[in-house]
């Protein structure tokens, strides 16, 4: 197997814990919050890697701590044989010219004061990506790659539709000519007719420039129709991983399982298979204990109340935390 | 890959149209109109009365309001309209200035608080509660008191008193705007901090403190007068509205003209100043 | 258009009584800086009793005007321009503010997306329950509206409903907020009930409690269901009948089977093209090439025309009406019977 373009090794984070010097003198133990909880994964060259899950599962803190954006607590992220997480201010400034983020919301990822040329011209300079006499030949070909009017070039963000704002915003991020693209929800804010526009758009990058991606997701269609891999997110653990046929076609976790049966499919004659999860997500402050699932799980057992899931290996590439994983393949 | 790069949308929205539509300004030009034309009168006072603003004829004191003398003389036969013509020059670049420094210290100290947050905010904002105990005015004098009355030192005492609520302001934005995504985005692009800041925080930050501003302004113009009229400001015999007025105190009783004349200047270019505080800041939060 | 609507509730055979609601050319208009606006335009559907019907459509197409203009709750300067909205044998858009008052929440109530921010954060989740029944004096006292309050709760499925009563929203869930919303609206046995976007905000295992308690409750106690989404998977699994809405305008009706199986208009077999699958070969999607139009300046003519692969002339200077193309199945399409199935899939050849 070739080296993959990203390792990312017991990755966690935990927001709130500290305490402020009051709190400190009276003893009051602060919240913990763990957004992300020992991730490991890795991403090939030239991959679209998914990480879906439900709201507050930690999809966005992951994706932040790969570029830094947030500091992880623990664990290691390495990009192309460096450690991200050792970088100093000033070589991390560099790599992120390596990688770089498309944001969830076209509206409030734009800086409303800035016509796409200063937005793309600023990129351009700082990086000093182009020598500064081909600094407008590179923004008319960003637009153009795109699929953005050349006529946009001097708008304010607020004279574009959701869709074309945010292929603005994937032109800045392209600016740098980074090889690898966190990709936090591009799609989960704009119209269906829209969505197959940017997926496709995507999709046509990746080919083009050897784009590596992380794509984050809560929809499983849109998972299933872009990743080469996908993760399953619940509660910051990353509960199940593998190819896309595997995880669509032979899911194992019951809350993968439960995720495909609940998702809406546009198709009258379609009837659920499987029964569908009752219950709610638990709140990640006070998780509960062994499998965060156990709550909602058919399948739990005392051993999962008490004991947490390491990753097994079920399949080549497809590994599942879950202690009745066999009892999952059975009852599909 | 026949479609490769999708065919291109049409944007959605006209391009931009910068109309500014006046009637629904009248505010701004009421108010702009009085403050330029007091203003250019000020400057050209020379040409519109024959005489100077210390020009003094003992021959001619306490003269009731005519066509020789508009507002009338004083104790010294100074031309009370001349004095006042000339003063406002004085007046309205001391209020102008007096928003202006706390404008600056205010909005920089609260950007910093704002962007870095941690010891340097708590620091920062911990200075700002204290600032904002006292009443504007009590502190100005006091900062006065301790500094002596002059014109520096009233700068000084404006700008301290001031800043504060600019930095309260600045920094609640600043908090917001921090966790924008565009924000992010540029710290994603490898931006470095004071690029953010100029750059991307405070052009999105700075409406509201004009905004504020533009209401502090009249506060401002007010105390300028009354601390000069205390004589802790400018100092005689400068032609200065608050020395005008405390000139004039004395005299209440035989020379009404000297207190009220001037006196209705000053309550015109406060509305004026009003005015236009109110049309701009109306302007600009349309313009939001 | 009369005769359009008769058919269209008439046809639907769900019931030979009449409908519960019958919107006849609705039009609705909203004056701007940039012109005016007309938002819903010459919208007619009709809710058969016992219906769930469905409006989607795209952000924007005047999804949740329609249902506004339906209760007379248009912003001002807004207003419903022309048209009827009938209902038990009155014209809604003729009554007073007064005169809705009493059928809102009483007869017809509604459901927002936001549930969380829809709920009153300073009173307890009982009192919000029982204020509606309070105010329409359908319960006398305040403890026969908090018994009832808790029977509802146990109706939408909120566990220990006796515990939670008294609980106040902040202590609630997305989900269970959105439950209390419900209960609130069916506090005054309302025969219909509108739903804009009632799970958007939710997740998808929630989504899908949700929408499985509003079909319950639509089988169990005859309610009439109108409900506003913008998926279509929804649309599939909760809906008998629904209509298609873009730029204002409803542009193809007809029983849920018939439209994922034979759309007749194009926009709505762009829109199925462009959803993404769970099941079946993962084929590469073809969009819909641009956006939806800007309301200040309507396209001429049909105004999907800029977007539609079969446009021609006569699309661009003719606005086409919605007609019957087959039994119960309307489209706003001139052009409809020269639809070819791959419509969007020769798009690249
Ligand atoms: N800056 C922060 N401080 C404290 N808690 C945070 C912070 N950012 C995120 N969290 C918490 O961490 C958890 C994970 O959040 P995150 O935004 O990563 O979830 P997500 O999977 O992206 O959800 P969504 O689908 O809603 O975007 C949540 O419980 C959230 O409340
Ligand atoms: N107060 C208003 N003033 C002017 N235009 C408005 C106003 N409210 C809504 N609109 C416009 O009316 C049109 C229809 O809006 P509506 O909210 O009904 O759309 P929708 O179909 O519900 O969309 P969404 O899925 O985003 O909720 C939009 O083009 C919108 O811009
Ligand atoms: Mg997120
Ligand atoms: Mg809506």
């Amino acid at each position: 197997m070739p080296e993959p373009l990203l390792q990312v090794t017991g990755l966690s984070k935990h927001f709130g814990g500290h305490r402020g010097l009051v709190a400190r003198l009276g003893g009051v133990p602060a919240p913990r919050l763990v957004a992300v909880d020992d991730v490991s994964f890795s991403i090939a060259r030239g991959e679209i890697f998914s990480l879906v899950g439900e709201s507050g599962s930690g999809k966005t803190t992951l994706g932040r701590t790969i570029l830094r954006l947030v500091e992880p607590t623990s664990g290691h992220i390495v990009f192309d044989g460096t450690d991200i997480t050792t970088l100093r201010p000033a070589q991390l400034r560099k790599a992120r010219r390596q990688i770089q983020m498309i944001f969830q919301d076209p509206v409030s990822s734009l800086n409303p004061r800035l016509t796409v040329r200063q937005m793309l011209g600023e990129v351009l300079r700082v990086h000093a990506v182009r020598p500064a006499s081909q600094v407008q030949a590179r923004i008319a070909e960003l637009l153009a790659l795109v699929g953005l009017p050349a006529d946009s070039i001097d708008r304010t963000p607020k004279h574009f539709s959701g869709g074309q704002r945010q292929r603005i915003g994937i032109a800045r991020a392209l600016a740098v000519e980074p090889r690898f693209i966190v990709a936090d929800e591009p799609v989960s804010a704009v119209d269906v007719s829209v969505q197959s526009q940017i997926m496709n758009l995507l999709l046509d990058l990746r080919e083009r420039l050897g784009l590596t991606l992380l794509f984050i997701a809560h929809d499983l269609s849109v998972v299933r129709y872009l990743s080469d891999r996908v993760g399953v997110m619940y509660l910051g653990r990353i509960v199940e991983v593998g190819s896309r046929d595997q995880l669509f076609s032979a899911p194992r976790h019951p809350y993968t399982r439960a995720l495909l049966s609940a998702a809406p499919r546009p198709d009258p004659n379609h009837r659920a298979t499987i029964a569908a999860i009752t219950g709610e997500p638990p709140s990640p402050l006070n998780p509960p204990s062994g499998c965060h699932f156990h709550t909602r799980c058919p399948l739990a057992t005392d051993l999962c109340r008490s004991v947490a899931p390491l990753p097994e290996l079920v399949a080549p590439g497809h590994e599942v935390r879950c202690h009745h994983h066999d009892h999952a393949a059975v009852t599909a | 890959m026949a479609d490769a790069v999708l065919p291109p949308v049409k944007p959605v929205l006209a391009p931009p149209r910068r109309r500014v539509r006046w009637r629904q300004h009248t505010n701004m030009l009421v108010g702009g109109g009085i403050l330029v034309a007091i203003l250019l009168a000020s400057i050209f006072a020379d040409h519109l009365t024959p005489y100077g603003p210390l020009e003094q004829n003992l021959r001619n004191t306490l003269q009731p309001p005519s066509w020789a003398h508009p507002f009338g003389t004083d104790n010294f036969g100074r031309d009370i309209f001349t004095r006042v013509l000339h003063a406002a020059k004085l007046d309205l670049m001391i209020c102008f200035l007096c928003v202006f420094f706390p404008w600056v210290l205010g909005t920089a100290l609260g950007a910093v608080a704002g962007y870095f947050g941690g010891l340097v905010e708590t620091i920062v904002m911990r200075i700002v509660d204290t600032f904002s105990a006292f009443p504007f005015l009590v502190m100005a004098i006091g900062i006065i008191a301790i500094l002596g009355p002059g014109i520096t030192s009233m700068y000084i005492a404006l700008t301290l008193a001031g800043w504060s609520m600019y930095a309260r302001i600045v920094r609640a934005e600043v908090l917001v705007v921090r966790q924008s995504e565009y924000v992010l985005a540029a710290r994603a692009l490898g931006y470095g901090h004071v690029r953010i800041m100029f750059g991307h925080i405070l052009p999105n930050v700075i409406t509201p403190t004009i905004i504020f501003a533009m209401t502090d302004i009249v506060l401002v113009i007010l105390s300028t007068v009354s601390l000069s009229f205390l004589g802790l400001g400018v100092q005689p015999p400068t032609a200065e509205w608050g020395i005008i007025l405390n000139e004039a105190k004395g005299f209440l009783l035989i020379a009404w003209w000297m207190v009220t004349l001037p006196g209705i200047v000053i309550v015109i270019v406060g509305l004026a100043l009003s005015l236009f505080g109110d049309g701009v800041a109306q302007w600009l939060r349309e313009r939001a | 258009m009369a005769t359009v609507l008769g058919t269209a509730a008439g046809t639907v055979g769900t019931s030979a009584a009449p409908p519960i609601l019958d919107v006849r050319s609705l039009t609705t208009t909203i004056p701007t800086a940039r012109g005016t606006l007309t938002v819903v335009d010459d919208v007619s559907f009709a809710v058969a009793q016992g219906e769930c019907f469905g409006l989607v459509g795209e952000s924007g197409s005047g999804k949740s005007m329609t249902l506004r203009s339906i209760l007379g709750l248009i912003p001002p300067p807004g207003r419903v321009a022309s048209g009827e909205v009938r209902h038990a044998g009155r014209d809604l858009v003729r009554l007073s503010q007064r005169e809705l008052n009493r059928i809102r929440g009483r007869e017809i109530a509604m459901i927002v997306q936001d549930a969380v921010s829809a709920l009153n954060p300073v009173y307890r989740i009982g009192r919000q329950i029982g204020e509606p029944m309070l105010e329409h004096r359908i319960v006398k006292g305040a403890r026969s509206a908090r018994a009832r309050a808790v029977a509802l709760m146990a109706k939408v499925g909120i566990p220990a409903p006796e515990k939670r009563v008294d609980d106040f929203p902040h202590q609630f869930s997305g989900g269970m907020c959105q439950r209390v919303v419900i209960a609130t609206a069916l506090a005054c046995d309302p025969g219909l009930l509108l739903a804009d976007e009632p799970t958007t905000a939710l997740d998808v295992t929630i989504q899908d409690q949700i929408l499985k308690l509003l079909v319950a409750l639509q089988r169990d106690l005859g309610l009439s269901l109108l409900l506003v989404t913008h998926d279509m998977g929804v649309v599939a699994q909760t809906c008998q009948r629904v209509a298609v809405m873009y730029a204002g305008q409803i542009v193809e009706l007809v029983r849920t089977d018939a439209l994922f199986r034979q759309p007749r208009h194009p926009y709505t077999a762009g829109l199925l093209n462009c959803v993404p699958r769970l099941d079946g070969p993962a084929v590469r999607l073809k969009p819909i090439p641009g956006a939806p139009p800007d309301l200040a300046a309507p396209p001429s003519g049909c105004r999907f025309h800029p977007r539609c692969p079969l446009a021609t002339e006569a699309c661009r200077s003719q606005r086409p009406e919605l007609v019957e193309v087959a039994p119960g199945h309307f489209s706003r399409c001139i052009r409809h019977h020269e639809m070819p199935p791959d419509l969007w899939k020769r798009l690249d050849a």
